[in-house]
């Protein structure tokens, strides 16, 4: 935790409020964005995000200061969209998702937009633990060790979640873009 | 090495977290098969795409929504709850704990054994040693000879015998609470029959009785 963050955890404990805002808004996208790419549903992914923020706030007095304060809340923001219960695909989610895509034609070439949303729907087919696995170690590019930090879990468990994810994440991007594959060979 | 366990190594290995001395293992492999090579270039090739889209897409709170959850955030009562001092203590500080408390306590109970005086002689099994004998009718006239004497009773009564295992005392006649720290003696001669007893008190005075 840097000097700034410690200062800024000082103020809000000690009773000023207004300096919680500036220890937060540096990961105010990274929160939403995480949340989203868990849940992939944004009006889920800012409920996500809101009381990860809440949480952050009433128990900030526990946080351990020789801590990443980075990774404390991406910590709580895995413990909640746990206690929230992963959904796969909802309701929700797949109106969002027929909202964006356009009805599919096999004959017309993906667009890149299109690619995108089957891309990441590839996230769809991983356990909640081997997606949040996955989204630390390969999108958000923690290490073994902070993956295994935030989560609470061993390296050892982090390799093998991942191991996993990497390996269905191969075998559905295999099937629905058999195209990708040929290109890099 | 076979395809099959190197197969298990290429996830990691395609995202750079294989351990080295495994990495340069699958590597000399690869030098020599084509197959497992293509199929690193199928992880490299999803992976890459997963990233590259999901790094691209990026949500953001609208500027009057994060003014408002900063406004709700605020108004409810700040973290307060303060980490317990021993929280602070490592999981490894409280394992070696207890592996010093319990090694302590077995030396000092070994320590208990060897230091501890030793135990009085059990009351019981004295007892038990010594089964009543028939009453025999005495001359009294009759002088005693060591060399004729057919059996020898001791008795020990003391005042530990309530210390005593009880299954112990179970096996052998209740023991008398009587005056403690006495031991008597009781010689009976096998050609007369005569019986001379003797008791004994802690300052090792005696007194003879004949019947």
């Amino acid at each position: 935790m840097d000097e700034k963050e410690s200062r800024l955890v000082e103020l809000v404990l000690g009773g000023q409020t207004e300096a919680f805002e500036p220890l937060v808004t540096p990961y105010r996208k990274l929160l939403l964005t995480l949340a989203y790419r868990l849940c992939r549903n944004t009006e889920e992914a800012k409920e996500i995000s809101q009381e990860t923020l809440m949480r952050a706030f009433r128990y900030l007095g526990s946080f351990d200061r020789k801590r990443s304060f980075k990774n404390w809340l991406l910590q709580i923001e895995m413990n909640v969209w746990r206690s929230l219960g992963p959904r796969a695909a909802d309701e929700g989610t797949l109106r969002e998702l027929a909202a964006r895509n356009t009805p599919e034609d096999p004959e017309e070439r993906l667009t890149g937009k299109e690619v995108r949303e089957k891309l990441l729907a590839c996230l769809d087919g991983l356990s909640p633990r081997e997606r949040e696995v996955f989204l630390l170690r390969d999108i958000e590019s923690r290490s073994v060790k902070e993956t295994a930090e935030v989560l609470r879990i061993s390296a050892i468990s982090v390799r093998v979640h991942l191991s996993r994810a990497r390996d269905k994440i191969r075998e559905l991007v295999k099937k629905r873009f058999l195209g990708l594959m040929e290109e890099r060979r | 090495m076979n395809c099959s366990r190197v197969r298990k190594w290429i996830p990691l290995y395609a995202g750079a977290d294989l351990s080295a001395r495994k990495a340069r293992r699958l590597e000399m492999h690869l030098e020599r098969c084509a197959d497992c090579g293509r199929e690193i270039e199928e992880f490299r090739a999803a992976l890459d795409g997963i990233r590259a889209v999901a790094g691209r897409e990026t949500l953001d709170w609208p500027e009057a929504e994060w003014k408002g959850l900063m406004a709700r955030v605020k108004s409810e009562k700040p973290g307060t709850r303060q980490v317990s001092p021993l929280s602070a203590i490592p999981k490894k500080a409280w394992a070696y704990g207890f592996a010093i408390i319990l090694l302590l306590g077995i030396a000092a109970l070994i320590l208990r054994s060897i230091l501890s005086p030793p135990a009085a002689p059990l009351l019981s099994e004295i007892i038990t040693a010594t089964p009543a004998q028939p009453s025999r009718s005495l001359k009294t006239d009759e002088a005693p000879s060591a060399r004729y004497l057919r059996d020898v009773h001791f008795r020990v009564r003391t005042d530990r015998t309530e210390a005593l295992d009880r299954a112990t005392l179970a096996a052998g006649p209740t023991p008398e609470k009587t005056t403690q720290s006495l031991m008597s003696m009781t010689l009976v001669s096998q050609e007369t029959g005569l019986k001379v007893h003797w008791t004994f008190n802690r300052n090792f005075e005696w007194k003879e009785k004949k019947p």
